[in-house]
């Protein structure tokens, strides 16, 4: 679980994090007690919710029915409750919480600011203010 | 409905564990006025 060990950064964004899987919430509790917080200290901070029958995968579009699990992939819901942004894995390769990061810092500055951040923005780089001179004069403001 | 970006994220409620707290039924729509990942994974007592 490389989010739990990121813990503090999302909690600093103030980002709540929701684990979910097919697993009981008691399967979840041994997991927990016997194994998490023996890597993470103090094990991991966050739910851990039960999707037991793969309602909520199947809603996002994750749930592998013959396997019976849910696959890998973050939604990122903003405070109305609208899906900012999402990506989902096949289990050959693993997610990089330091990118889901980059997205939440980004689109909260968007939220804030109303401006927007180029590709491969990182914080406290340049970002643009959309507007109508603007147009064309993009290569102006943003060197890549 | 399918989940999309830009588009209201389809409402749960699930059980959940808590480290500290325990047993608790989860609803997303509680989380109204927060930012929020949900993070999917396979399974517990995997090893990734």
């Amino acid at each position: 679980m490389a989010v739990a060990t990121r813990y503090e950064q999302f909690k600093s964004l103030g980002v709540e994090v929701l684990a979910i899987s097919t697993d009981s919430a008691f399967v979840h509790k041994a997991w927990q007690e016997q194994e998490l917080s023996k890597m993470i200290p103090g094990g991991v901070p966050f739910p851990m919710l039960s999707d037991a029958g793969g309602k909520i995968g199947t809603s996002y579009g994750v749930y592998d029915e013959t396997a019976g699990v849910d696959i890998r992939g973050w939604f990122l819901v903003d405070p109305n409750l609208v899906i900012r942004a999402m990506e989902v894995l096949m289990p050959e390769v693993g997610r990089n919480p330091d990118e889901l990061l980059r997205q939440i810092r980004a689109f909260q500055h968007a939220a804030a600011t109303g401006e927007v951040m180029p590709s491969g923005w990182q914080p406290g780089g340049t970002t643009l203010k959309p507007s109508e001179e603007l147009v064309g004069k993009v290569c102006e403001i943003w060197k890549p | 409905m399918l989940a999309r970006v830009g588009q209201p994220a389809v409402d749960f409620e699930a059980n959940a564990y808590i480290e500290g707290v325990g047993l608790k039924t989860v609803k997303l729509s509680d989380y109204r006025g927060k930012w929020v990942v949900l993070y999917f994974y396979p399974g517990d007592f995997t090893f990734v």
